[in-house]
């Protein structure tokens, strides 16, 4: 792929913005920033379709950020509004109402809200029906637009408004983070790729590369989220730097089910230097370290990547002490 | 008598919280309470409000306070923001205590008949806590001057925020900023009469000042909403330092960045809501922060 893209460094990044400023998302929001870099490489004809959640609140009439064409639907009914859309294209396009220049892409955006939970069949259905669409999922772990409740896409630890850390729970969400890449993967979809906002180049990349695949294409952002995690918003993109560097968020993409890490971190930072960064987890370290579910944390994470390294022949070197 | 108050900030500020604050300073001090926000589609920086109401007979009002005895205004910049409008309905004689470092000036003379109340809020909330919140502060400036003492204002204080799930040391650094706050003022006596005439609901027309109305066929129109005054910092690139490796182009979430015609990177102050994430990312430390002034 390295050999074929024409995305070598973040310089090569085009120039050309298909957000415009004055939207209203939090300060340091990663959604909008994966929606702005995305629509960078797509260019300007794009339909997009949305799900509730907090990107939709960007479209507040009669102002909008996005200079292509945005389509609201039901929670759960995005993929559906995006096959709607597709078919109209095809069938306008076919009939000669409506030259082919004016075809556009058609992706569907949502939060981790839609994408693991509410939407979770809508999107079956389109990769079953094999619908030629885009799907970019900004993962912040939570339904941050409501107020920051637990989706199936909170990690073990994590504390929101509704598994907050108490008494009962000390550790906030018991529950695991819901492995949306396999899932969609083992449906048979042509390409799936996770994407961090502070990889770049990376992320470019396979925006790019899903530009050749005819079929559903989907993407699963980390999108860091200072309001619902509770940092500074001037850390976002380190957060994000740090999730990869950790190994919490693999980079990776499969093509036709054949998955393939596209970084691959030389030696894994401890989870517990990511985890301090977030007022979420703050009950894990204080007011004493509660180091049995860090380590549980830290195991997983080293358990994912010896399978990974031992499938594709990496070179991964796990923290010190690891079991 | 009843003491109607309404917050105005912008999300993060803590305007829910203080209205809290107060309201629960308000029962310790033996008084019957309501408090409340506006709930709908808030984000950080978007202006909001919340409401707080106390007296010491039952309270037989509900609903949002459209004519409050004491207006408190977070940030100075949403004295001119139309969705905001925090004077708005401020009854004669009543007062508006506002976080600005401009003095009684703030409010520009608009309202001849309202006491003004400047307290340097951020200032105060950067050395206590190192964070723009100004929960603890808001409502201890509007307890002083609303008479409520102030042992109830910090069990209150002390109460609110443990219940928002903030660690020891900020609760203890929160309750040192309201004592600040606290000894700064004096408490006022106000006799407060309400604005002749029909109340009116702020209008909804969407009117950017200066700008007229937006057209709304046009793509991309979010830019006359102006979110620079959601900052607390500002941006600046030194242009001697920067080498134009666009990262900082790069990672800003709002486009707020630009590269011009002689590739260099530029930073449109009316829309960029301060994040820093430039000011963090920058390899070179081209890029450095000054405390906002307020609109220009």
């Amino acid at each position: 792929m390295a050999t074929t893209s024409r995305f070598k460094t973040l310089k090569d990044m085009p120039v050309e913005d298909y957000l415009t400023p004055g939207n209203t998302m939090c300060a340091g929001c990663g959604g909008i920033l994966a929606v702005r870099i995305f629509h960078k490489v797509l260019g300007p004809n794009v339909a997009w379709i949305n799900a509730a959640g907090c990107m939709t609140i960007t479209m507040s009439y009669p102002l909008s950020p996005i200079k292509s064409n945005w389509l609201y639907t039901a929670f759960a009914s995005a993929p559906a509004g995006a096959q709607g859309v597709r078919d109209a294209l095809d069938f306008l396009i076919a009939k000669g109402r409506l030259p082919a220049s004016e075809d556009m892409k058609v992706v569907v955006v949502t939060g981790d809200g839609a994408a693991y939970d509410i939407g979770f069949q809508a999107t079956a259905g389109a990769i079953d029906r094999n619908l030629d669409f885009y799907y970019l999922c900004y993962d912040n772990e939570a339904y941050g637009n409501t107020g920051f409740q637990m989706s199936t896409s909170t990690p073990f630890g994590a504390s929101t408004k509704t598994t907050p850390a108490t008494e009962a729970f000390p550790l906030g969400n018991t529950g695991r983070k819901k492995d949306l890449f396999e899932v969609w993967r083992i449906q048979k979809a042509p390409y799936v790729a996770t994407l961090s906002n502070s990889h770049g180049v990376d992320f470019l990349r396979k925006v790019e590369k899903g530009g050749t695949i005819k079929g559903p294409k989907l993407y699963i952002d980390f999108a860091a989220c200072p309001t619902g995690w509770g940092f500074d918003p001037k850390d976002s993109v380190e957060v994000e730097k740090l999730v990869v560097q950790t190994g919490i968020w693999p980079l990776k993409e499969s093509v036709n089910g054949v998955v393939r890490h596209t970084f691959v971190p030389r030696s894994l930072v401890p989870v517990k230097e990511y985890l301090k960064t977030q007022e979420r987890f703050r009950h894990l370290f204080e007011p004493a370290e509660k180091s049995e579910a860090v380590s549980i944390i830290q195991s997983q994470v080293n358990e994912y990547w010896r399978k990974a390294a031992a499938a594709e022949d990496l070179d991964v070197r796990l923290p010190e002490g690891a079991r | 008598m009843i003491v109607r108050v309404r917050f105005h900030g912008r999300g993060g500020q803590g305007a829910k919280t203080a209205s809290r604050i107060l309201g629960t300073a308000a029962f310790n001090a033996g008084h019957f309470i309501q408090d409340f926000p506006v709930y709908g589609a808030e984000r950080r920086g978007a202006p909001v409000a919340s409401f707080t109401r106390f007296s010491d007979e039952e309270i037989t009002e509900r609903g949002f306070i459209f004519s409050p005895d004491v207006v408190a205004v977070m940030d100075d910049s949403l004295i001119v923001d139309p969705l905001a409008n925090p004077l708005a309905g401020l009854r004669k004689g009543g007062c508006a205590v506002i976080n600005t470092t401009k003095g009684a000036d703030a409010v520009g003379g608009a309202r001849k008949d309202v006491v003004v109340v400047p307290v340097a809020l951020t200032e105060q909330a950067l050395k206590f806590l190192g964070k723009p919140v100004l929960s603890a502060g808001i409502a201890a400036a509007v307890a002083r001057v609303s008479g409520i003492k102030e042992e109830s204002l910090l069990a209150g204080v002390d109460e609110e925020l443990r219940e928002v799930g903030l660690s020891e040391d900020m609760v203890k650094r929160n309750l040192e900023f309201a004592k600040s706050i606290y000894g700064e003022l004096a408490p006022l006596k106000l006799k407060t009469e309400e604005l002749p005439g029909k109340e009116e609901l702020v209008p909804l027309a969407l009117v950017v000042s200066g700008e007229g109305t937006e057209d709304v066929t046009r793509t991309g129109n979010s830019t006359v909403r102006h979110t620079g005054n959601w900052r607390t910092f500002r941006p600046a690139i030194d242009y001697e330092k920067c080498t134009d490796c666009m990262i900082c182009y790069a990672y800003c979430p709002e486009s707020a960045m630009s590269v011009g015609s002689d590739g260099r990177v530029k930073i449109d102050y009316d829309n960029c809501k301060g994040c820093m994430i430039c000011l963090t990312e920058c390899p070179l430390r081209a890029i450095s922060q000054t405390r906002e002034g307020g609109l220009q």
